[in-house]
């Protein structure tokens, strides 16, 4: 009989256990995440940190573009489509940004001052004219408060470890065009860019960029409204 | 009027002795009738108001409200599907469905027409006819029960003499339709779910009709109108409180009735893990859809025969306040219960079969006697039900439960012995 009662006890007692630990859960906040509709992956606890020189989405600096096309050349699934008017022989837009790879990663877009080809035997470098990548919001939080701000900062030349030189715009590009439905995300483009324009973000935004229909994955960089349009229609003439 | 009435009245033309000999028109459709005599009649021109037929509208007035009745009940599936989905989810830290309609709301609706256009399969092997009727019977005798559950003062289908006996009559029906669905399906899985299923029903109604039985000794009544009249003096004349042995009958009612209607952790007929689907296994598109309904409204109905029993029905908390009463506060006392039904299942796992007959031929069926003769006992010594009946139930109920409350402690304490497995 003692046995009996206290089965009872038992019985009902670990239910009752069971039913806090169920109702407990009850009145959690949810996990689940409404993901096509709901994009920021910040608000959620569980989203890692992108490790830095992730292959992400191509975003290009069209400002900097030489339209040399060699990464359409180089691509393997032919995912970006490029067409341009080239200049008369001598003459050119402007140069491109030099890139300065600093030895603790971080990369300066800026104009060198004096002579950037001789830059290695150089004590120390000044850079001009700083402004961050547009786009990748990391790249804009390393480099400074505001991507619009244009500063100028000195480094050693120890700290520095790279440099990409300026290259002259000798292209007006018309269309500048990625197809991220077909992109394999090999890294081969942002290799052989001379100018090292075309770069794969690093950041959520780069990550998670999907899109409900798959002609929104054609990504356009191409910016008319930089050109002088004047001097675009004297070059359609001559051309 | 008076002609035409004069001729109804005659013993040649009187309806309601001649079409409907065994319903007494006068008694029991009286507000049919007034709802005639004071709304309809005085709207009417004079002309047809004069020699408007009384009797065959009461009958049409009576048809109108079964109608109303026999179409919103089958919503309340609907509306339940969905409570447990989310309630699930919640459960579970999900959100549940939400991308048919403003947070899912119209779920159930678009799975109802996907269950519509579904394949109607009938296994070749099985036995046809059987298999076509087992979803009609166990649908038909879910709704029939919710003829005898009164929603309110004026919100019921019939007030019958025998209400909860009808009940219990008509929801032991069910299990013939489980079995014929399991036997025609000429599936093993199914085969195996009925019979589990029969056991188990045939079982537990036992002590479920044992616990109504102590209900229906305090009251003198089957009528489920007269139970809940019973109940009209607020919160501690409820009969869960009336004595202590009632608070024990609620307990092992609901957990019965738990069992009746096949729902986790007493879900063996359809234990998805161990046969399929059970009885219904073979069954898709619209059929499937209709056991799925009917397995909801069970649910409902268990937990408002609970409420009427045991929880005042649409009586209120406080007596000549409307507090909790009326047809909202029964609704909300039945959704209480129902949402009890859905943490329980989200909390406990599926019993051994064994388990399953040991919980109700060693307990439950024990208890609900000792409450029989309790509530007999008690009976006995306060003839009346007064203040100081209900004072002194109240005081054994809370007494008992500090008590099982402190030596629970203490027994639990020490480790117990292992079982056998």
């Amino acid at each position: 009989m003692d046995k009996y009662i206290r089965n009872i006890y038992r019985g009902v007692y670990t239910v009752l256990v069971g039913m806090r630990v169920t109702i407990r859960q009850f009145f959690k906040p949810n996990v689940t995440h409404q993901y096509p509709y709901e994009h920021d992956f910040e608000r959620k606890r569980n989203v890692r940190e992108i490790p830095k020189g992730y292959r992400g989405q191509l975003y290009n600096r069209i400002e900097d573009c030489i339209g040399c096309k060699k990464c359409e050349m180089i691509c393997p699934v032919d995912c970006i489509m490029i067409t341009g008017t080239k200049l008369p022989k001598g003459e050119q837009l402007w140069d491109s940004m030099n890139v300065v790879h600093l030895k603790d990663g971080r990369e300066i877009i800026g104009i060198i001052e004096g002579d950037d080809k001789k830059i290695k035997s150089a004590d120390s470098i000044t850079v001009t004219n700083i402004t961050s990548r547009q786009g990748p919001q990391e790249v804009i939080d390393r480099l400074g408060p505001s991507g619009v701000e244009r500063r100028n900062q000195t480094f050693s030349g120890d700290e520095v470890s790279r440099v990409v030189t300026r290259n002259p715009v000798v292209f007006y590009l018309d269309q500048f065009d990625i197809d991220m439905s077909l992109c394999m995300y090999c890294g081969l483009c942002t290799e052989v860019c001379p100018t090292e324009c075309l770069t794969m973000k690093d950041s959520l935004a780069g990550v998670e960029y999907s899109k409900f229909d798959r002609s929104d994955l054609i990504f356009k960089f191409d910016k008319q409204e930089m050109y002088d349009k004047g001097n675009t229609e004297e070059v359609d003439a001559a051309d | 009027m008076s002609d035409f009435r004069a001729l109804f009245a005659s013993p040649v033309f009187n309806m309601s002795e001649h079409f409907f000999p065994n319903i007494n028109l006068q008694d029991k459709l009286n507000w049919a009738e007034e709802f005639i005599q004071n709304v309809v009649i005085p709207r009417l021109p004079e002309a047809v108001a004069s020699h408007f037929p009384v009797e065959i509208g009461t009958v049409l007035v009576m048809f109108a409200c079964a109608g109303v009745f026999v179409g919103v009940v089958p919503l309340l599936p609907l509306v339940l599907v969905l409570a447990e989905r989310k309630v699930s989810a919640r459960f579970q830290n999900r959100t549940g469905p939400m991308r048919v309609g403003p947070w899912g709301v119209l779920q159930t609706l678009a799975d109802g027409v996907k269950l519509i256009f579904k394949e109607d399969f009938i296994p070749p092997q099985g036995d046809k006819l059987l298999f076509l009727l087992a979803p009609y019977i166990i649908f038909a005798c879910s709704f029939a029960v919710f003829a005898a559950i009164p929603f309110s003062e004026g919100i019921l289908v019939s007030d019958f003499n025998i209400g909860i006996f009808y009940i219990m009559a008509i929801s032991s029906v069910i299990v013939m339709g489980v079995i014929m669905a399991g036997w025609s399906s000429n599936s093993k899985w199914s085969l195996l779910g009925s019979l589990r299923s029969a056991a188990q029903i045939v079982s537990y109604e036992i002590p479920l009709g044992l616990s109504i039985l102590t209900i229906v000794m305090l009251v003198e009544s089957l009528s489920m109108q007269e139970i809940v009249a019973n109940q009209s003096n607020g919160v501690f004349s409820w009969l869960i409180f009336r004595t202590p042995f009632t608070f024990i009958a609620f307990f092992i009612f609901f957990i019965s009735s738990i069992a009746e209607v096949n729902r986790t952790p007493f879900d063996l007929p359809e234990a998805e893990s161990e046969i399929v689907a059970g009885f219904h296994t073979e069954y898709s598109g619209m059929r499937f859809a209709l056991f799925f309904i009917a397995e909801y409204a069970n649910m409902f109905a268990v937990s408002a025969i609970a409420v009427t029993l045991f929880l005042g029905g649409w009586e209120g908390v406080l007596p000549g306040y409307d507090i909790l009463g009326g047809f909202p506060g029964f609704v909300i006392k039945s959704m209480a219960l129902v949402f009890l039904m859905m943490w329980l299942r989200w909390t406990l796992p599926r019993l051994r079969v064994d388990q399953l007959m040991n919980l109700c031929w060693k307990y439950f069926i024990p208890i609900a006697f000792f409450n029989i003769l309790g509530t007999g006992i008690w009976g006995l010594i306060f003839p009346e039900d007064t203040l100081i009946s209900t004072a002194i139930s109240c005081a054994i109920i809370y007494i008992g439960l500090i008590t099982a409350y402190k030596v629970a402690g203490r027994t639990l304490a020490q480790k117990p012995a292992p079982q056998p497995s």
